[in-house]
């Protein structure tokens, strides 16, 4: 089942690729379409695929300038305009959540990247949802059957989003606990994966989402226009985002959200997580570890 | 009687032949007023919000007229095609089909293609317009043609017919 998801996943996102290249991806047996998690495509060399091992050439034709562009066009809907913001942040998210790089000569205006001409590179990362990752921390999570403000703290790469994506769909659907008005502020679109106003990852029916903006004038968006009872955000990065969490804790909103770090000595260290612990805005604080192929959960309590 | 008759049949097909070919006069400068207004219709939307394009070309097929209506139409469908056919491709062999609109009036409207959807929204409301006065030149020449040849096709449609009726009789 989740192997025929993974496949369906593969083939959508070949579906933005030229023609010839997507003969070429389509290609590849069902094995390799489950496990790839990117397509690479460089000006002048085969397209590649990356696997969780290695990046394999899939051969064929060598990859041209007019393939990239035809690649954002399909991507875009024929409408760079409507992406240009994304595209000078360097990607565009597609139908299904995928989202793809893009790389080339940057177009400065004022001394900021205005566009980008003449591409060079791209990537198309397999956007794959693992709906129940959230599925062995719930009940640590929602004790009394409600979730608690809750902190993700991992290294990048550990699956942070993926949890978060996951804890979100399940504190709005009442998976487990009982369902609430979720907010999400999605600067880069990587949580909900919004596409023509619907998020192309599950993140739950009573889920509003913000993308595009930075993330602490999100979060004071919704808690100014949503009316949220939990407040999501992915990448705690900004002394402003620490600040909008704490407006709205005091407001009596849930928190739930993902840090950089490996262990809870990192938060104490960091003066930018500090306040995060000495003002108890979370109570629950999951750590991701990596053991052979397996995540493993951990859960601390931070009161 | 029957002499009267075809004499009659004849005079009246040439008078419709001449007014037809005015009447046809009339209808390119139609067409191609109607397709100035989808393209100034096309800016303000522009203007307006930046749509994507394919709700760009939806909002324009519901509310223009003639081959503008035809023509954003048949690009909303284009744009469901895009793996086969890029849009520029598209929008050129759309244009192209337009008929109605001359020869010059379609190859005013080819450049398009290679503008819309491909760069910033200002980029292409300058593009939009600057078309869009090229078919209102079009449309005011094709006017003053109609004014000029449109009386005179009905004219010659009606004294050829009559000029035949009196041959035949």
């Amino acid at each position: 089942m989740e192997q025929r998801t993974n496949i369906q996943a593969y083939q959508q996102a070949a579906g933005a690729l030229p023609p010839h290249l997507r003969q070429a991806a389509l290609a590849l047996s069902d094995a390799d379409q489950a496990r790839t998690e990117e397509f690479r495509l460089r000006v002048g060399r085969p397209m590649s695929v990356v696997l969780p091992e290695r990046e394999q050439e899939l051969g064929g034709p060598t990859v041209e300038v007019r393939d990239l562009d035809q690649l954002v066009e399909i991507a875009s809907k024929a409408s760079l305009h409507a992406v240009l913001d994304q595209v000078r942040r360097g990607y565009l998210t597609m139908a299904g959540g995928h989202r793809i790089g893009l790389c080339g000569t940057a177009v400065l205006r004022d001394g900021e990247i205005h566009s980008l001409r003449q591409l060079s590179s791209a990537n198309v990362r397999i956007a794959r949802q693992v709906r129940g990752a959230a599925q062995p921390v719930r009940e640590a999570l929602c004790p009394g059957g409600t979730l608690v403000s809750t902190l993700i703290l991992a290294p990048p790469g550990l699956g942070k989003t993926t949890l978060l994506r996951d804890l979100i769909r399940m504190a709005s659907d009442g998976e487990g606990c009982a369902p609430q008005r979720v907010s999400l502020a999605d600067e880069r679109g990587e949580v909900a994966a919004l596409y023509s106003g619907c998020p192309q990852l599950d993140v739950g029916g009573r889920t509003d989402v913000v993308e595009g903006c930075p993330k602490a004038q999100g979060l004071m968006l919704l808690l100014r226009a949503m009316n949220p009872q939990v407040l999501a955000v992915d990448e705690i990065t900004a002394p402003e985002d620490v600040a909008a969490l704490r407006t709205a804790a005091g407001c009596g909103v849930k928190l739930l959200a993902t840090a950089h770090g490996s262990e809870r000595a990192d938060l104490e260290r960091r003066a930018l997580y500090r306040p995060l612990l000495e003002e108890g805005l979370f109570q629950k604080l999951v750590l991701i570890r990596r053991t052979g192929n397996l995540r493993n959960y951990m859960v601390e309590e931070l009161d | 009687m029957m002499r009267l008759l075809g004499a009659t049949l004849v005079a009246a097909g040439c008078g419709w032949m001449g007014f037809r070919a005015a009447a046809a006069l009339k209808s390119q400068v139609r067409a191609l007023e109607d397709m100035a207004d989808g393209l100034s219709l096309l800016a303000q939307e522009m203007e307006l919000d930046e749509p994507p394009l394919p709700e760009l070309m939806e909002r324009l097929a519901r509310r223009c007229r003639g081959p503008a209506k035809l023509l954003f139409r048949d690009c909303r469908q284009a744009l469901d095609r895009l793996e086969e056919e890029d849009f520029s491709q598209a929008w050129r062999k759309l244009a192209a089909e337009r008929q109605e609109l001359g020869e010059e009036g379609r190859q005013a409207l080819l450049p398009l293609g290679d503008i819309l959807g491909r760069c910033g929204c200002e980029d292409q409301r300058r593009g939009a317009d600057s078309i869009r006065r090229r078919l209102t030149e079009l449309a005011d020449r094709a006017e003053e043609d109609r004014r000029r040849q449109g009386k005179v096709y009905q004219a010659l449609g009606l004294s050829g017919g009559a000029f035949l009726v009196i041959l035949l009789l």
